[in-house]
């Protein structure tokens, strides 16, 4: 056959009204088209009329030319309906590109098919054919036993029934957690994700051995408290073993819910043995007290680094002074440790005014978690009936009152009774600041109310207070009652002061609303004050790059930026490479807000990415992003060992003359995050299930309010999670009892402690700072990373432990001799040589890293933890070998009131609280 | 074909075997294609195209040296005993079939890329012997197995044994099977986001309809394939480019034909290589400036590789200028058999009418008054009729403004044109806006052509030997001129 040069004729013949000749055409084309599709392209318009016409018999061989030319022509939409218009001449099983092309395209389209006609909740026709095509392929899954396939199609196409078939079918076990992940971290839309977890719930009870702790976690995700309850109940009543899983449940929900949700599930936890163990443990008091103490046991905060850096700093300036001040609480956050305090009570006297209210609050994070001792501690400093203080102290005390009732609404009333009977402004705001603190996420509308009449009296300084408290109190819940009523008062207040605090609560009042908040955000973005669009960006959305390059106020740009590191704390490996280009944006602002979003979203997890990016910018010429720079390095390396070349650095800053005092300001901060709550916290936005910690990203977002007003730094002590690991049995007492790290002690050691500075010790601090520092710490480097390849249970030989480069292990050995020496007194083993032990025994309430977690093993211990994953935080345990005698921890760290519970009732001697001391201000 | 014709895929017949033969020869040859290898490697490792780039642009380096004796050599030495691919190669080469054990049990695998780059050289080997047959079989089986891998680092191999591939069919003459072939490659290379393959594809299809003198269905293929991808190699662009200057040319767009052709002409890289290309374009754009009315720069005939190719084309140029219809036709006449080489005939005879027009208008400005009849005489004019109808026409078009005074048989100019300030019309003015547009355009493709590397501290983290980065400079630049003659 000679070959044909064009359709031409073809074509024209479809203009035949005879339809064996019209039939004869697209038979011939359908094979042809492939050859002679641009020539076809044009009477695409004639085909299209003839698969329109009813009455035409061959009207399915016009879809398929028709879906063939669309497919050549790139336009795979039109194609899609074609090949469906097609019918059974659209051949599924055909092995041809065109056919799997068409396919893959018809996935895609069914998925956003669904996901239109859920999110909009209309009636999206979506054609049987189409369905039919995507069944077969989740029925090719199914055949391959592809489940995770199916489930990805099916969670993005909404299909829950898919889903469930797939999980029953497959490894539920694995499967379910695989989906939970996915739910969590993947499905955007809030109302499917409901539904999944719905799901979950039910398929986790209908496991062979029920999963309870993940379907508490799915519970809180859906918020329902009494579903919780119900679950709390069931486990109560049931086996011993069920009790304990009950209890752990009720530490995994404290950890993971709000106050609100909480007091919900209280109340409705019925009457039985473990109720009381239940419900205080849901009121957050134990876990706030295990905590503390934790902290205090372990207290590794040195404050010889405070000292030398106050001594470089000048405590006349206001800012340095404040910038101690900040340091010293951060770093001894919890631990009730005010030894520096107590040192410099002459360097304290120089405080002035708001120095003076941030000092007193300081002392609040200090203390904070020491719940019974509160009003005792702060006493000398509260505003007292007829006795004329300085309002900046007594401001100061309300402020700290609140920081160590953190979400935890004790002292309420009585700040209540103190704002309402002040007109004074400092002591207003930080009885506000109190009350937003202690009362977060209580939704109680009394207070709003009472933070309303504050802010209504149109002071600057206790306003911008109150409107932050409305949002910290109404934190979460979405009221758009309160939104209305703060961005009306916003358009009618003079004062920047009192909207910038209105923006910021309520982006607070929207924190994780997801969809909901979109049309909020869009009205707080819209809004032509830069104020409030600056607050619109705190809540999370996804338009913050487009935002970040096209706004013109800087502070609404720097926000964005910064904000990027909320929404991406999931998925920190991402971050670098958002924030990449931003960082070298000619803006300072911009550079400012990408490292800060560095540092939220990579905190303690030390990427190297997110160091590399901010390498430069610790040089940067502008002082404020070197500010942000150090900042956010300090977060990112926060418990890491390799953090001493950084800490040579933060002292050459501090020491140096010349360098500006907002970068001084944030080298000092920077030392006392590094340090944070005796070296035994990390700031970290998520809990260990995975879920947003919303204490922290409270703590976080306000924190960065530093910018404007330096009193608020002091919520990042919210932030802040005591890497602890504290293992109770049944009547929640803390057991003595030994379990095994298999990581090299000097991994996860303490840092050594700093000696006091001689003079060949200041040559060597500037000689390390050169490439030598570097060398070694690229040595260092090395040498970790060969170390976290060994595995656990391998057992290394003295030779390879021992590693190949020379100055490295000059570098470890000293390390890990230091670390060794100076770690917690139950970390018995002290060998100041080589080889280093493979593995070591820690005992209970000691500090535990989540890199550190993989390691731990109950395996030796007559004590195993009734939660599988996860080996560290508050883990109750089970006792394998209940005959023999166990030894219980005694809790030092405050004197808990006995009729709190059986805690108390192994305590003997109780040391008497710090003795109170005062101040010396003179007002 | 030769060189000079329109053969705008001719590249260079090989050029002698070096002089001297020596071992060293040899055993220089093999490490170059051990390096090569080498790089591949290391490309497919890292997903890295650029080292594929590296390696390609060494092959007409070796390209020179390829000798059956080498070739068969570097076949064994780089892929291993019982290769499926390198036993079609070496039989084609005619070369000793390795035989391993009978079976080919467990024959190490052997990245794609490597084995499609040694068939690549295989081709380009058998193509400089003119063994079109074999040349052909070892293309056809580079291409299923190409086709078979689907990577994305076999991407510029593939557009390279793809242009081979259309090459030897059209060689052998088996252009109508040719189509349907390269059509099917198109669209998966379409579908794979195979950029080059792509566009070498497209081209290679539009050669073959152009051909074929469809110049319908090559227009269409254009416009309904939305162009070549942005991504697509200089070479393959300046091709597409005159390639549409030959659609439009037809099509009677001769503005729109003598921009593509212009483009095609300054972009293509200016080499001893593109000598058959440059000549092909220019005569097209000679004849598309003349069918505009224009009169092409002198300058242009005036390079020794144009000059005597281009010479049938100068005097043309000379006839339309002169209005010498008599000139033209002789010249149309004489040089018949080289214009239907130049597939130019067709646009030639279109042309006629200009130097009429030319003609004409030099006699209004020359003469108040003039008969038919010498008109006839100096257009060559068959009939006073003729010449009749064809003054009417220029009268009507607006060539030039003149009467007719058919009592007396005469022309009457009314000398207006003749008189008139030029630059007191708009005509500078357009000038000048077609001036300011071709230099706006010029600076705009410039800026468009620049490409930067991905980010300075990436590149200078990648070449943090600073040895390493000195040495692909020195390789870049030496292979710059290799790169275009491999055009």
């Amino acid at each position: 056959m000679v070959a044909l040069t064009s359709a031409g004729g073809l074509i024209a013949l479809l203009e035949e009204h005879d339809d064996a000749l019209k039939h004869y055409a697209l038979q011939n084309l359908d094979t042809l088209v492939d050859q002679f599709w641009a020539e076809i392209a044009d009477s695409l318009a004639h085909i299209e009329i003839l698969f329109e016409d009813t009455k035409f018999q061959y009207r399915q061989l016009a879809a398929l030319v028709a879906a063939k030319v669309y497919y050549h022509l790139g336009e795979f939409d039109d194609s899609v309906t074609f090949a469906l218009g097609a019918g059974e001449l659209f051949d599924l099983n055909a092995q041809s590109q065109f056919v799997e092309t068409i396919i893959a395209k018809c996935i895609d389209k069914y998925i956003s098919l669904r996901t239109k006609q859920f999110e909009s909740n209309e009636f999206v026709d979506i054609r049987a054919a189409l369905e039919q095509v995507v069944e077969r392929m989740f029925q090719r899954c199914f055949d391959h036993e592809e489940y995770r396939q199916a489930i990805g199609i099916a969670l993005e196409s909404r299909r829950l029934d898919i889903v469930e078939q797939a999980i029953k079918r497959g490894d539920s076990a694995v499967l379910l957690q695989y989906v939970l992940d996915c739910s969590m971290n993947l499905v955007q839309y809030r109302g499917f994700r409901n539904q999944v977890l719905r799901l979950l719930v039910q398929l986790y009870s209908e496991l062979k051995e029920p999963d309870y702790l993940s379907m508490g976690h799915c519970l809180v995700a859906l918020e329902d408290p009494l579903s919780c309850a119900d679950l709390l109940n069931k486990l109560a009543q049931g086996s011993p073993k069920h009790k304990l899983l009950g209890l752990q449940l009720a530490f995994d929900l404290e950890e993971a819910a709000t106050q609100k949700f909480l007091q919900q599930v209280s109340a409705n936890v019925a009457e039985s043995a473990d109720a009381d163990k239940i419900k205080k443990i849901l009121s957050g008091q134990l876990t706030i007290q295990l905590q503390l103490e934790f902290l205090h046991r372990n207290n590794h905060s040195d404050l010889l680094i405070l000292k030398q850096s106050n001594a470089n700093l000048d405590p006349r300036n206001s800012l340095y002074h404040s910038s101690v001040t900040f340091a010293n609480a951060v770093m001894n956050a919890g631990t009730t440790c005010d030894q520096f305090l107590r040192d410099n009570l002459d360097w304290l006297a120089r405080a002035s005014n708001w120095s003076k209210f941030s000092a007193t609050a300081a002392l609040g994070v200090i203390h904070k978690g020491n719940l019974d001792h509160s009003m005792t501690l702060l006493k000398p400093y509260l505003p007292q009936q007829g006795v004329a203080g300085s309002a900046y102290s007594e401001g100061g005390a309300l402020y700290a009152l609140g920081l160590m009732n953190a979400n935890h609404a004790q002292p309420l009333d009585y700040l209540r009774e103190s704002l309402k009977g002040s007109t004074e402004e400092v002591l207003q705001h930080g009885a506000c600041l109190g009350i937003g603190v202690s009362g977060m996420a209580t939704g109680n509308m009394e207070i709003y109310e009472d933070l309303k009449n504050t802010l209504f009296a149109d002071s600057a300084i206790a306003g911008e207070a109150a409107g932050l408290a409305m949002g910290l109190v109404m934190l979460g819940t979405g009221n758009t009652q309160a939104v209305d009523e703060m961005l009306q008062y916003a358009h009618e207040t003079q004062h920047e002061k009192i909207i910038r605090g209105l923006a910021l609560g309520m982006a607070l009042i929207m924190y994780g609303k997801e969809e909901e908040a979109d049309s909020t955000i869009d009205r707080l973005l819209h809004d032509k004050d830069a104020l409030i669009r600056y607050g619109g960006i705190y809540a999370p959305l996804r338009r913050l790059l487009h935002v970040a390059v096209s706004d013109v106020n800087d502070d609404v740009r720097r926000a964005a930026v910064t904000s990027i590191g909320f929404v991406l704390c999931n998925n920190p490996g991402q971050v670098p490479r958002v924030v990449e280009l931003l960082s070298e944006s000619f803006n300072p602002n911009v550079r400012y807000g990408a490292a800060l979003a560095l540092g939220i979203s990579s905190a303690s997890t030390n990427s190297t990415e997110a160091l590399e990016l901010l390498e430069p910018l610790l040089k940067d010429s502008v002082d404020y992003v070197r500010q942000a720079a150090l900042i956010a390095k300090s977060m990112i390396v926060m418990q890491q060992p390799s953090a001493k070349e950084f800490r040579t650095h933060l002292a050459k800053v501090l020491s140096d003359k010349h360098e500006a005092q907002l970068t001084k300001f944030g080298a000092m901060l920077a030392q006392g995050i590094l340090d944070a709550g005796g070296r035994n916290s990390i700031i970290s936005l998520r809990t260990r299930n995975g879920t947003n910690n919303m204490l922290s990203v409270v703590g976080m977002a306000v924190f960065l309010q530093f910018w404007f007003w330096y009193p608020l730094t002091l919520f990042l002590s919210l932030s802040l999670t005591p890497t602890a690991l504290v293992a109770l049995d049944e009547e929640l007492r803390p057991i003595q009892l030994e379990f095994v790290s298999n990581a090299k002690p000097s991994l996860f050691a303490y840092p050594p402690p700093t000696t006091p500075p001689t003079q060949e010790k200041i040559e060597k601090v500037q000689i390390t700072l050169s490439t030598t520092a570097k060398a070694k710490a690229r040595a260092k480097k090395k040498e970790e990373a060969e170390a976290m390849d060994v595995t656990p249970s391998v057992p290394v030989s003295p030779t390879s432990a021992t590693a190949p480069t020379s100055g490295g292990d000059e570098v470890m050995a000293e390390a890990s001799a230091e670390g060794d020496a100076t770690a917690a007194p139950a970390d018995g083993k002290k060998k100041k040589k080589e080889p280093e032990p493979t593995s070591e025994t820690k005992a209970n309430l000691t500090r535990v890293l989540p890199a550190q977690e993989q390691f731990i093993s109950f395996a030796e211990c007559p004590f195993q933890p009734v939660k599988k994953t996860h080996m560290s935080g508050i883990l109750i345990m089970e006792n394998t070998q209940p005959d023999l005698p166990v030894a219980f921890l005694e809790m030092n760290a405050s004197k808990p009131k006995s009729s709190e519970g059986a805690a108390a009732t192994a305590e003997e001697e109780e040391p008497a609280p710090p003795a109170p001391f005062e101040y010396p201000f003179d007002d | 074909m030769t060189k000079d014709d329109t053969a705008a895929m001719d590249v260079d017949p090989a050029p002698p075997a070096a002089p001297v033969k020596t071992e060293d020869a040899q055993a220089l040859f093999l490490a170059d294609i051990k390096h090569n290898v080498a790089l591949l490697e290391k490309a497919v490792a890292v997903h890295e195209t650029r080292f594929v780039t590296r390696v390609l642009r060494t092959t007409s380096a070796i390209r020179r040296r390829l000798t059956q004796e080498y070739l068969v050599k570097a076949i064994t030495q780089s892929l291993p005993a019982g290769n499926a691919l390198a036993s079609t190669y070496l039989s084609k080469l005619d070369a000793d079939v390795m035989q391993t054990d009978d079976d080919a049990t467990a024959t190490p695998a052997v990245a794609p890329e490597v084995e499609a780059y040694l068939g690549l050289l295989t081709i380009v080997f058998l193509h400089d012997q003119k063994k079109y047959q074999e040349g052909l079989d070892v293309a056809t089986s580079v291409v299923q197995a190409i086709q078979h891998a689907n990577r994305r680092s076999l991407d510029q191999i593939a557009a390279k044994v793809y242009f081979y591939y259309a090459r030897f069919h059209e060689l052998l003459g088996f252009e109508a099977a040719l189509r349907p072939a390269l059509l099917a490659f198109h669209r998966t290379a379409t579908l794979r986001h195979d950029h080059e393959s792509t566009a070498t594809l497209l081209n290679l299809i539009l050669r073959s309809l152009l051909n074929a003198n469809l110049i319908e269905q090559a227009d269409k293929l254009v416009s309904k394939s939305g162009g070549l991808p942005a991504s697509a190699s200089n070479n393959q662009l300046v091709r597409f480019m005159y390639y549409q200057g030959r659609i439009k040319a037809i099509q009677l767009d001769y503005s729109a034909s003598h921009n593509y052709l212009q483009q095609a002409i300054r972009k293509a890289p200016q080499t001893a290589a593109t000598t058959g290309f440059l000549q092909a374009a220019t005569k097209l754009a000679i004849i598309v400036q003349l069918l505009m009315g224009e009169v092409p720069d002198r300058a242009i005939f005036r390079p020794t590789a144009m000059r005597a190719p281009l010479e049938p084309y100068r005097q043309l140029v000379l006839a339309v200028r002169q209005g010498d219809l008599v000139k033209f036709n002789a010249t149309v006449k004489d040089a018949a058999p080289r214009f239907a080489a130049d597939r130019t005939q067709t646009l030639i005879a279109r042309l006629r009418h200009n130097v009429i027009k030319t003609g004409m208008r030099l006699i209004s400005v020359a003469y108040a008054a003039i008969s038919l009849r010498d008109i006839c005489a100096r257009l060559g004019l068959d009939g006073e009729e003729d010449a009749e109808f064809m003054v009417a026409k220029a009268i009507k078009d607006g060539v030039i403004s003149a009467t007719i005074d058919h009592a007396r048989g005469i022309v009457v100019s009314s000398g207006a044109e003749a008189a008139a300030d030029v630059y007191a019309t708009r005509e500078p003015q357009v000038a000048f806006h077609h001036r300011i547009q071709y230099c706006l355009d010029l600076h705009n493709q410039s800026v468009q052509a620049m490409r930067y590397p991905d980010g300075v501290k990436k590149s200078s983290k990648a070449f943090s030997d600073l040895d390493e980065m000195r040495e692909l400079e020195k390789e870049i630049q030496q292979s710059l001129e290799e790169d275009d003659e491999d055009f």
